[in-house]
């Protein structure tokens, strides 16, 4: 059996009843790949909580958080909800736009970063919040985009 | 235990209804329409998807979701016929489901029975505000070869997904995204492979899913329904054949909710196309030296029955297939045994009337604590229905313990009487717990056999004819071989033997033409008559080949497993005479006088052996017998000894099934081959990691010089030292066969 | 800043002590309230809640001890009772849970524990958003902490009563803080809610008695068990007991969390409290309670943040989270942007909300380009009327309020992009080139289907 297999059976054992471990399983599946869900992981998750393929993708796909696309090694998610949209976010998004040179939704040729907009992340008093690796950063101006960028690129992933 | 009246009040019409009634029934039962669309109580729970139903409730200031609510005493209920709240909602409903819907109606199949329009017609708004472009998707998609997806269409009320999950559990088709971009999809375009996958076309309320074989076929008012049985298992569903031009267009379901609930299976929906497959039969077909064969007319056909039934002096022995009408068998008996005194038959898979006692209807098992069932075969493959009603019974919390291969508790292969055996002895805790539980349930799911008595005697000892709670059920291997054995015994009661060696072989249908058994036999008969639908059945071995009629074509009864005399309605008139028809004309040759009506047949015959049921009853929502008191409690004989699993180091036990979607039948559908099973051998895990065989590879199976190749499938629930597989893919094998990995594997 | 004046509860002795650490929980009197009510009848634990006038911090603000005491006691069922934290916090504008776990993760495990126990429940849950992952992180090590001083697991601090505590993180979806939502993503399902009754008091996770109750309510608890209910309701104003950790944010020039007692004006908090509108900007409109609230007014500065005045002065305090909107904000955008939200988290599941948000959000958008009809403006009021009340979940409502009270208190704004046939603001709002949220899982669209 495989590593992926076994953690699921362990996270599945803290749920009285298995299918719980769905949104768990499925993003160890997702780390295990590289970020994102290829068919085959929606296979190998169905495998371990005996469930079917398609209820796992059906579930996957109502949730933001799972990719079901190739992402970049690293993400980059600019709130572009109201609070942060009323102290500059589009400024704050423009601004990584230009610094990785594609548009929000879209992923580096060099497959270095995904840029996306999200919705409201919870850090709206100290907004613009830029989440870079599930990471908060707050406080995000336009003229901090290529700092940010630089040490995402060196960071240790 | 009666439930609690309570009064409430809809539009003003008081009604006393159980406390807890679903207030749209509530409301149909006063004859009160509340629209819905995702309300349907077979699917479960419900969900109040839609707010189709939305009714004023006093003292409630929000609309309410009708379909979500039960009775409660003093409740007092508002539709849109007296409430302006209910009718504004009712229409704001439809408005929001036809802001992205295409109005395709002119070109959609549903077009004519389709509630999506009827409502509309009823509460909705009469023209749109909408000025935007609609979601527009790719359509239509087939979702399988049978049905085709149109997400345009798609008012996203969830009973297609709810019932693939919730009723089939097969978890295949399913909702994706979320909001405005949910839609219903199948895992990567992946085909809807299910058992009951057509279901879902007859839940849609609109036309998102339809049949790819009933697509632009007819209009719902060119078009006739024929209330009529399936004939393609022992269940007998109820099912409406829809008739156009005397062409069998598509199947419905026609609920009969002790038999099937609702729900047909795939094979009994989507099989109609066989009567018009190129290779059927319609002319009698004779053996001919040199040039193979050649079509004869009739009278020239019953010249030469008469001549081979003469020239057999008796020593003939009748196939039955067990798909033959009650009533068809009871022709053909009398005619051979009363005409010519030729009483020997092989008749298809015992059935035994030991059963009744402990008869109730299939729907008790939705309701039973606890279920066992034995046997090698899935119950799937013998009995779909029962499939859906075990599931039912597990949602609801029953305890279903399959003994088997491949079962909840594992044994071996052929053990299912010895398993019985020691249900029945004292030491056993599931016998104990059956012994005392109010509800309990025995199945029997093959291999044949004496399965049916042997599962009598055990609930004999059981004491479950005591307990009106308890039953048992025989899933035999035919859908009448019941009505055929006990038609063929009333015919009459002379007994003589067929005499060696055979001198006329008759084998009545496609499934007794298909039997390997019944092939062998003709290879020792004289001579041979084949009554079949299709060509390459018995050409070619047959001296006389006559044409057989489907039960889509034929009038008479069928009784079913749990023992229901139900009625079969000609759909469609067949291509050649009917068997009883001309069966008859060759009674008259012998002296034995047979009326050529199926329903004077029954008469004759029901007061002999279907408890005296009159015509009439077995029509509509046939009843079931009641149970006739216990004979002699026989006590349960003691089982052979089951073959040991594995004979020799690195043999293994063969189990074959046959598979639901195999037969004459299934084999001329093009958009059933799908469904057909893989090519696969089941192997349990820890066969499989001992051989080295992980899922997918190619394994070589061999047994007495045959060698067949295989998938692997690995069954974690199959028990070690057995491997399984569909007969067709394993029709060569012995039953102990040598399992390796293929090369390249 | 001023807000130190004010007594806190719930973020008590956060300001000085690293409370993330057991040790320093402790020293403040932490897992005190647990040794007491460990040692109190749970009709006794349950009393105090009841006379503390805790009303649920997660939105709706229903009492507390009431719908706890609507879960069947352990002996009148056989099902295991489930407690349920909220920590899904979502809605735009709200912050706060995430300051109580990054906080005081403590006070948060503790009242979880008091919690279980008043109920009779020995399995906690706590529903954490997805997206917080650091705060995940800060509640597991607490957790684990706790666990190996025997505060949580079997035989709790000797006492013989059991309690696991699971965390389960979400994966990005708004209507998992709708509470059956919230329960069926946590079987392992689709967030979609579920109709109501049955009620989760009597069938909520798997189909047992469960209470759900949000970060800072549970939170909330053990300060109540240690000074008693009494003490805790002569905080706040009648009918809003206590203290709310209000979050602030928007145009303002100190956004943050503030705990603060209930009954506490709008100016204070803005002004006094928040430093008032930056740029020497003028207050333009003030959203009380998350984005799913009605819009308030300039006008309405001086209303008092509790819930009886929120309400009468036409909006509802909600989450509790205060977002200031300044002179800058063209309000066609804003409704167009929290339209988008909430047609972007619509489950999709009933068909007023999942037709309406997006209809909505059409109509909007036409208005805001300047390509709309006289008309379009009560039509747009006439989808909003048509969600209203008519959906499965608060949703549809969530998305329909906030955008008809929009157009309802700056008609003329709107009226002016239409009559102008562009944005009035030319391209100086504060929320030009607003950016809709991306689309999610465009791969199942693009190739299961095709969008125009
Ligand atoms: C769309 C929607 C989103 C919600 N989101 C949250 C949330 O993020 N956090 C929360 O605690 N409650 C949220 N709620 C409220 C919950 O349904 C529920 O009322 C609350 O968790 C109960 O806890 P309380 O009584 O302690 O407030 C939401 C409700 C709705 C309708
Ligand atoms: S109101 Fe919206 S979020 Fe709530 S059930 Fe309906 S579609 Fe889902
Ligand atoms: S029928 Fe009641 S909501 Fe669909």
């Amino acid at each position: 059996m495989t590593a992926l297999y076994d953690e699921i059976q362990q996270v599945a054992a803290q749920y009285p009843q298995r299918r719980s471990a769905v949104i768990p399983a499925l993003r160890l599946a997702q780390e295990a790949h590289g970020g994102w869900l290829p068919p085959a992981a929606f296979r190998e998750v169905a495998d371990a909580l005996e469930l079917t393929p398609a209820y796992c993708q059906s579930v996957a796909s109502f949730y933001d958080m799972f990719q079901l696309e190739p992402v970049g090694k690293h993400m980059i998610e600019v709130c572009t909800n109201i609070s942060c949209a009323l102290v500059g976010a589009q400024a704050t998004l423009e601004a990584f736009e230009s610094e990785l040179g594609i548009r929000a939704g879209e992923t580096t040729p060099d497959g270095e970063f995904t840029l996306r907009t999200i919705e409201c992340l919870g850090g709206c008093g100290w907004g613009t919040v830029v989440s870079c690796d599930h990471r908060y950063r707050h406080y995000v101006k336009p003229e901090d985009a290529s700092r940010v960028v630089e040490e995402l690129r060196h960071a240790e992933h | 235990m009666a439930a609690e009246l309570v009064t409430i009040t809809i539009d003003g019409v008081e009604l006393q209804v159980p406390k807890g009634t679903n207030l749209v029934e509530a409301a149909a039962s006063g004859g009160i329409e509340i629209p819905v669309f995702c309300y349907e109580p077979r699917l479960g729970a419900p969900v109040g998807a839609c707010r189709m139903c939305l009714c004023e409730v006093e003292g409630m200031p929000k609309p309410q979701a009708a379909c979500t609510m039960g009775a409660t005493d003093g409740l007092k209920l508002h539709t849109a016929a007296t409430s302006k709240q209910a009718a504004d909602a009712q229409n704001a409903t439809l408005e929001f489901i036809l802001v992205n819907h295409p109005l395709d109606c002119p070109v959609c199949d549903k077009g004519g029975e389709c509630p999506l329009q009827d409502l509309t017609f009823r509460y909705g708004p009469g023209n749109t505000r909408m000025t935007f472009p609609k979601r527009t998707f790719d359509k239509p998609i087939p979702i399988s070869p049978l049905i085709a997806l149109d997400r345009e269409r798609c008012i996203l009320c969830y009973r297609c997904t709810r019932f693939s999950e919730g009723v089939a559990e097969d978890g295949q088709l399913v909702a994706v995204n979320r909001g405005a971009n949910s839609m219903i999809a199948t895992f990567e375009q992946e085909p809807y492979r299910a058992p009951f996958s057509g279901n879902v076309v007859e839940l849609c309320p609109v036309g998102a899913l339809t049949s790819t074989q009933y697509r632009f076929q007819a209009r719902p008012w060119d078009i006739q329904n024929v209330p009529s049985v399936c004939g393609l298992c022992p269940v007998g569903c109820n099912t409406s054949v829809t008739i156009r031009e005397n062409k069998a267009k598509r199947v419905q379901s026609r609920n009969h909710p002790e038999v099937d609930q609702g729900w047909l299976c795939d094979k009994g929906r989507f099989s109609s196309a066989h009567l018009t497959a190129r290779d059927r039969i319609t002319s009698p077909l004779r053996r001919k030296r040199r040039t193979g064969i050649e079509e004869i007319d009739w009278d020239t056909a019953l010249d030469e029955a008469e001549a081979l039934i003469r020239g057999a002096n008796g020593r003939i022995v009748t196939a039955l297939s067990g798909t033959e009408t009650v009533e068809l068998a009871y022709a053909l008996a009398r005619l051979l045994r009363e005409g010519v005194g030729s009483s020997a038959a092989v008749l298809p898979e015992e059935t035994s009337d030991a059963l009744d006692p402990f008869r109730l209807p299939l729907s008790a098992i939705a309701h039973a604590e606890l279920i066992v069932v034995v046997g090698d075969d899935p119950v799937l493959e013998r009995a779909p229905i029962v499939d859906l009603w075990l599931r039912q019974a597990r949602r609801a919390g029953a305890q279903v313990v399959t003994i088997g291969p491949a079962g909840s508790l594992q044994a071996a292969p052929g053990s299912a009487a010895a398993t019985c055996e020691r249900l029945a002895g004292d030491r056993d805790e599931l016998g104990r717990q059956l012994r005392v539980s109010e509800r309990a349930i025995l199945i029997w799911s093959g291999p044949g056999g004496h399965g049916g008595a042997t599962l009598a005697a055990l609930a004999a000892d059981l004491g479950f004819h005591e307990r009106p709670g308890c039953g048992a059920f025989h899933l035999p291997a035919t859908p009448n071989g019941r009505g055929v054995a006990e038609a063929w015994a009333a015919a009459s009661d002379r007994e003589d033997e067929g005499g060696e060696p055979i001198g006329l072989l008759i084998v009545s249908g496609d499934e007794a033409a298909s039997d390997p058994n019944v092939r062998h036999l003709a290879e020792h008969a004289e001579h041979v008559i084949a009554i079949t639908l299709f060509h390459g059945l018995a050409v070619g071995w047959a001296d006389l080949v006559l044409p057989a009629t489907s039960y889509l074509e034929r009038d008479g009864s069928l009784v079913n497993l749990e023992g229901r005399v139900q009625r079969l309605r000609r759909a469609v008139t067949p291509p050649v005479p009917d068997e009883i028809a001309w069966i008859s004309k060759l009674g008259a040759r012998f002296g034995v006088e047979i009326s050529p009506h199926p329903s004077v047949l029954f008469e004759e015959l029901s007061p002999k052996v279907l408890g005296g049921v009159t015509y009439g009853e077995t029509g509509d929502r046939a009843p079931l017998p009641p149970r006739p008191p216990l004979a002699a409690p026989t006590g349960v004989a003691p089982a052979p000894e089951p073959a040991p699993v594995a004979a020799a180091a690195g043999s293994f036990q063969l189990v074959r099934y046959r598979a639901l979607f195999s037969g004459p039948a299934v084999e001329r559908i093009p958009e059933l081959q799908f469904q057909r099973p893989a090519d696969e051998l089941e192997l349990s895990a820890e066969d499989a990691s001992r051989l080295g065989i992980a899922g997918g590879d190619t394994v070589v199976v061999s047994s007495e010089g045959a060698t067949v190749t295989l998938r692997a499938r690995v069954n974690r629930r199959l028990i070690a030292g057995a491997v399984r597989a569909a007969e067709e893919h394993v029709r060569d094998l012995a039953d102990i066969v040598i399992v390796a990995r293929g090369a390249g594997a | 800043m001023p807000s130190t004046e004010f007594e806190k509860i719930v973020l008590a002795g956060a300001d000085d002590h690293d409370l993330t650490r057991l040790s320093e929980y402790e020293r403040v009197g932490g897992y005190q309230s647990l040794r007491k009510a460990l040692g109190m009848e749970r009709q006794a634990v349950l009393d105090e809640l009841l006379a503390a006038g805790l009303r649920g911090r997660g939105g709706a603000g229903f009492p507390m001890g009431r719908k706890a005491s609507f879960v069947p006691k352990p002996e009148q069922t056989t099902k295991p009772i489930y407690l349920t934290i909220n920590a899904d916090e979502s809605e735009p504008g709200t912050f706060k849970d995430r300051e109580i776990m990054q906080r005081v993760p403590h006070r948060l495990i503790e009242g979880a524990l008091i919690t279980a126990y008043t109920i009779g429940s020995n399995h906690v849950f706590i529903y954490i958003r997805g997206e917080y992952l650091s705060e995940f992180e800060i509640v597991r090590a607490a957790l684990a902490e706790a666990r190996d001083r025997g505060l949580v697991g079997a035989n709790v601090l000797g006492s013989g009563w059991n309690c696991t505590i699971v965390l389960h993180r979400g994966a990005g979806a708004y209507i998992c803080g709708e509470e059956t939502a919230l329960l069926e993503s946590l079987e392992g399902k689709r967030g979609q809610p579920r109709s109501k009754p049955p009620f989760p008091a009597l069938q909520g996770l798997y189909a047992s008695p469960t209470l759900i109750n949000n970060v800072e309510t549970i939170a909330t608890v053990p300060p109540i068990i240690e000074k008693g209910g009494a003490w805790y309701a002569q905080f706040g104003v009648p009918n809003s007991a206590g203290t709310r950790v209000f979050s602030l944010s928007g145009n303002v020039a100190n956004g943050g969390n503030y705990e603060l007692p209930m009954g506490i004006s709008l100016r204070e908090l803005i002004y006094d409290i928040g430093g008032g509108i930056p740029d020497g900007r003028k207050l333009k409109a003030i959203i009380p309670g998350g984005s799913s609230t009605p819009v308030l007014t300039a006008d309405d500065i001086d209303t008092a943040l509790d819930f009886d005045a929120i309400g009468a002065a036409g909006s509802m305090l909600g989450s509790g989270a205060i977002i200031a909107i300044d002179d800058r904000a063209c309000m066609v955008q804003l409704a167009l942007r929290v339209a988008q939200f909430y047609q972007h988290e619509s489950c999709g599941k009933c068909t007023p909300c999942r037709e309406g948000t997006r209809w909505m959000v059409n109509i909007i958008e036409k208005v805001e380009t300047g390509h709309a009809q006289q008309g379009d403006l009560d039509l747009l009021l006439s989808v909003c009327d048509r969600i209203l009340g008519k959906c499965l979940c608060p949703l549809g409502d969530a998305a329909a309020m906030p955008v008809a009270s929009y157009v309802d208190r700056f008609r003329e704004e709107f009226q002016a992009h239409i009559d102008q046939g562009c944005c009035p603001f030319g391209d100086s709002s504060s929320l030009d080139r607003i950016l809709s949220p991306v689309q999610q899982h465009a791969r199942l669209l693009r190739e299961l289907a095709v969008i125009a």
